[in-house]
């Protein structure tokens, strides 16, 4: 059978459609395999109910890089965003409310209603987190150096970056290797005093991780989820489908091909002594042969079911164990007839970017306490967007959509399974809502309760881990997905 | 008012004080170091609260201790003399069985293999680990730490050589220390093993000193820590030093006169004397001046830099780091003097396992509720529990047949939800404390002569250590290393020449180590020689 592609790439989620797109750029035949009948993986959108889309995973795309919106020309592939005017509104459960808003005057003026400290303090922290995350942007663009090698090419990539970290002062860069192991909570303590500040900045910390606030390293989850800028947010203009839409337009174009409904069974390895992978085998038994197989999936599916235990040496077998995936992210997705009363809205104006559940730090890590002990939180944290306040097509007329990510859902219940308890969890989801906007349990039209099992059967993320991994201190950059294996080779 | 003058004085007579006047004695130095309390020691101390019983009161083992010290200030002639903790004994929640470990490896193999064959067959990889671990971080125990910041051709040759260290390591072990420096206990145990009560015994030293659970990031480092005691060279040797830590003190202050130095009790110090931005002396709280050109703190950094000497004179960017040093205290201490020897619900009769630790760490949850009922600001209702009888490792601390016990707990957090640390809560937080004892020691409650309980408050009353943290602040990645105690500060030296710091709030911190100390004083004695 002769060679018809040059690499063949496992998952068409969004990582999947970036790598096919850049490799097709650069003059290789490249073939994208997907098993499900639609593309985007967890990035994508899907028809829950008849006439509803909601996101499947990712709610926006505030964290897509720059340079590769830039490089693949995603714009001219149908690519646009939303600017709502409100990047964040936490509502809370005693009538009052915090909005930060796109506008700096405004957030201030706002925040200057809980604290005046805090308003002084806003600009400043702001500056403080935008410049660390510009620093981690270009950490993250390269590919993590081998720390047990570090020397000649390896070097050379890191060069920018030690130059950057130069040009930003000794106390900048002081401060830097302060603050990323710290622990969200301390962080936030040593900048602001009010709890309502702190609670609504402090959820970005920990989703994806099985983590509270007092975690060392949370901040860090924090830093990176406000890469794209404090607490940015990007909704894509017709719903996330459309964002796999242009990163598959733009892999097409670039002449890459893509198949939907092709699961893959195993990667074809050949040779004893010094296997290679030769191609690919699918469900349906059909073999495709390729010189290079890219994985998408994560790493205990890459390398355990994909690859198989019997090519792999006993140390990597144990390291590959040890990652700690530990999904406790739910989704609860409703379809409501109407927009909830949210308290302390004025209007729809606020409502536009996420909103978050969650009153103070404590709030948060007592939500953690349950999932310590393998139980799901009876007043778990909810950060919700609704995406038919930007695009009003992804719902009938006059109905909504309301996406609601809840922590914490730990994928290991200690007692009972996720089928018994996801009702149970999706009430005490709604009990929150209706905390913070009376009267929306009424308006529920639809409501599927997502579970981090369903994130695994459905996406095959294994343990549900939206991040293929927990975002701790220990699995980032070179210990990412496993020690010494940072660098994408297997 | 008096005037005398001396080269160096050294403020506070515990362990790092002692060490670093020794140290400025020994190079020719008139040295004088003050002590506020009636003796030496600061949290090192023996004491009789109750007649004929000695506790430990507030630290009761020594592994950390330096060897360097020792044959440096040839502490033995002193009167060095360690005892070894051979065992540790760790009940099951209801007090039915226990795990037991001690010096006797194949029947501890066995021990844990009751509880799971897996864990027994990854005892000694796990083991093996640990010691490769504490030998690669053993190097860093020694050394000043360079300034990454700074392209000063000391530190650029400092990082160099420790890169060459570490790089040295090997990738597997290189990448063990990462995960290590940002784990949690629990995590990196569970690497290894599956059964409780082990699992739960070995994070617990992650947690000592700190306000963190084992289930926190960052607790494995703090485990490490604990791993890298040295006696005679056999890590994790805990040892027991005759006297209680109260006689290491003394042994301390013993070398320190034998090289000249002089240890002044009562003598608390009001405020570091300046002239010209130079440290000129100390004024006493009795008003008394004393002059010196050198003078080493080895108080914690907040006593250091707000309280001995004017803020104001101080750099901006060091007082606002200081003020947000984590000091928060979180463990207490309950010292009780028994009429007899206790006996343990799950191995009853008197035996060498009494001589040992019996820690109450049934299981990872456990200890986790205990730190949840911290972090909400109550003391735990079911606390961690470290406790040796001393008495059974040196006689002389008890009257012939009586028996003393040092009990440490966590969690007991400086500051309550619910109001101050009265008398009232304190007794209760015993109450609690008592509780769990009676749990696996069902007889003790008749055995008690005499109980002292102390909360963060009293250590920092007592001591002097601000919020009564053990370490002088936490063992965490931002508060370690050339961070500790502020971005800038970390060798010891402050902004006001001649004035130094050589306590545990400096590289390479808390436990009785004495590390600050000598590194403090050589980098005072290399200044003053330039």
């Amino acid at each position: 059978m002769t060679v018809l592609y040059d690499t063949i790439i496992i998952g068409a989620g969004h990582n999947g459609l970036v790598a096919a797109a850049t490799l097709a750029a650069g003059g290789q035949r490249v073939l994208v395999l997907e098993q499900r009948p639609a593309l985007g993986g967890v990035a994508g959108a899907e028809e829950a109910w008849p006439g509803y889309y909601v996101p499947t995973g990712a709610t926006d795309a505030a964290l897509l890089q720059e340079e590769i919106i830039r490089k693949l020309d995603l714009g001219r592939h149908g690519l646009a965003f939303a600017q709502p005017p409100a990047l964040l509104f936490a509502p809370q459960p005693d009538g009052r409310s915090l909005t930060i808003w796109r506008d700096e005057a405004r957030t201030t003026a706002e925040i200057a209603r809980l604290s005046r400290h805090d308003a002084e303090r806003w600009p400043a922290f702001r500056a403080q987190v935008e410049r660390v995350a510009r620093l981690l942007s270009g950490m993250l663009l390269l590919a993590p150096p081998d720390l047990s090698a570090l020397r000649g090419g390896d070097l050379k990539g890191w060069a920018p970056l030690a130059l950057r970290l130069k040009r930003l002062g000794d106390a900048d860069m002081m401060e830097l290797m302060r603050i990323l192991p710290m622990a969200v909570r301390d962080y936030l303590d040593e900048w602001f005093e009010s709890d309502v500040l702190k609670g609504a900045l402090g959820g970005s910390a920990v989703v994806g991780a099985t983590l509270g606030p007092r975690g060392a390293g949370t901040n860090l989850g924090f830093l990176y989820q406000n890469l794209g800028g404090l607490l940015q947010v990007r909704p894509v203009a017709g719903g996330m489908g459309a964002l796999a839409a242009a990163l598959a337009a733009a892999a097409r174009a670039r002449g890459a091909e893509i198949r939907t409904g092709a699961a893959v069974e195993r990667i074809l390895i050949e040779g004893d002594l010094e296997p290679v992978a030769a191609g690919v085998v699918l469900h349906s038994g059909e073999t495709i042969r390729a010189g290079v197989v890219l994985s998408n999936a994560d790493p205990r599916r890459t390398l355990f079911d994909l690859v198989g235990p019997q090519h792999l040496e006993p140390e990597t077998m144990r390291a590959v164990r040890n990652i700690i995936y530990r999904g406790s992210t739910a989704r609860v997705d409703l379809a409501l007839n109407g927009l909830p009363d949210f308290a302390g809205a004025t209007g729809t104006e606020q409502l536009g970017g996420r909103i978050r559940v969650s009153p103070s730090l404590d709030y948060i890590e007592r939500a953690y306490d349950a999932a310590k002990y393998g139980r799901a939180s009876e007043r778990p944290y909810l950060e919700i967007v609704i995406p038919t306040l930007n695009d009003p097509s992804l719902a009938p007329a006059g109905h909504h959509i309301l996406t609601i990510t809840a922590l914490y859902a730990p994928y290991a219940l200690r007692d009972g399974d996720w089928a018994g308890q996801a009702p149970a969890f999706g009430d005490a989801v709604l009990d929150v809502l209706e905390g913070v906007a009376p009267g929306t349990r009424a308006t529920v039209v639809h409501c599927r309760v997502v579970t981090p099992l369903d994130l695994e059967q459905r996406y095959g993320l294994t343990e549900g881990s939206i991040y293929h991994g927990q975002m701790g201190l220990d699995q980032m950059l070179v210990m990412r997905p496993i020690p010494g294996w940072s660098r994408y080779e297997t | 008012m008096t005037n005398q003058h001396y080269d160096a004085i050294v403020i506070g007579a515990g362990h790092n004080g002692l060490v670093a006047g020794a140290y400025l004695a020994r190079s020719g130095k008139k040295t004088l170091i003050l002590e506020k309390r009636h003796l030496v020691g600061g949290a090192s101390v023996t004491e009789e609260i109750y007649p004929g019983f000695k506790f430990t009161v507030f630290s009761y083992v020594v592994s950390l201790f330096r060897p360097e010290i020792v044959r440096e200030l040839n502490l033995p002639a002193h009167g060095l003399t360690i005892l070894p903790l051979e065992s540790t004994l760790t009940p099951t929640l209801d007090g039915d069985d226990y795990l037991y470990r001690d010096g006797d490896h194949y029947q501890t193999l066995r021990n844990i293999a009751r509880f799971s064959p897996r864990d027994a067959d990854a005892y000694d990889d796990y083991a093996r680990s640990m010691y490769f671990m504490a030998k690669a971080v053993k190097y860093i125990l020694g050394v000043i730490p360079p300034d990454p910041t700074t392209l000063h051709p000391k530190d650029m040759m400092g990082l160099l050589e420790m890169a060459r260290h570490f790089l040295g390591l090997g990738q597997e072990q290189l990448y063990m220390l990462a995960k290590l420096m940002t784990m949690s206990a629990a995590d990196f145990v569970e690497q290894w093993f599956e059964s409780e009560p082990l699992k739960a015994t070995l994070s617990a030293s992650g947690i000592i000193g700190t306000f963190l659970g084992p289930r926190s990031p960052g607790t494995a480092y703090v485990l490490l820590h604990h791993y890298m005691g040295e006696i005679d060279g056999a890590y994790r040797a805990w040892g027991f030093h005759k006297g209680g830590t109260g006689g290491l003190a003394e042994v301390l202050a013993q070398a320190a006169r034998a090289q000249g130095a002089e240890v002044r009790c009562n003598a608390g110090v009001a405020r570091v004397l300046t002239s010209g931005g130079r440290a000129a002396g100390v004024v006493l709280e009795n008003g008394d001046e004393i002059r010196a050109p050198l003078v080493l703190s080895s108080l914690d950094p907040k006593q250091t830099f707000l309280r001995l000497v004017d803020p104001q004179q101080l750099p901006d960017d060091l007082v606002v780091a200081v003020r947000r040093f984590q000091t928060f205290g979180s463990s207490g201490k309950v010292n009780l003097a028994l009429d007899r020897l206790p006996e343990l619900g799950c191995r009853p009769g008197v035996g060498r396992h009494l001589a040992g630790a019996v820690s109450i760490s049934p299981n990872l949850d456990y200890i986790e509720r205990a730190y949840d009922d911290a972090k909400y600001g109550h003391f735990s209702r079911r606390p961690y529990v470290d406790i040796i009888i001393p008495s059974m490792i040196d006689p002389d601390m008890a009257p012939p047949g009586k028996h003393v016990m040092s009990c440490f707990v966590q969690y007991a957090p400086y500051e309550l939800a619910d109001g101050d640390w009265t008398d009232a809560r304190r007794d209760a937080f015993g109450d609690a404390v008592v509780d769990v004892l009676a749990t696996y020691f069902p007889n003790i409650r008749d055995l008690i002569l005499h109980r002292q309980v102390l909360t963060p408050v009293d250590v920092e009353r007592i001591t002097g250590i601000t919020q009564g943290n053990i370490f002088h602040g936490e063992l965490n990645l931002s508060q370690l290393f050339f961070l500790r105690p502020a971005p800038g500060y970390a060798k010891y030296r402050t902004p006001i020449k001649g004035y130094y710091q050589c306590g545990s709030g400096t590289h390479p911190g808390g436990g009785i180590m004495g590390a600050p100390g000598r590194l403090g004083a050589l980098e005072a004695l290399r200044d003053s020689r330039s």
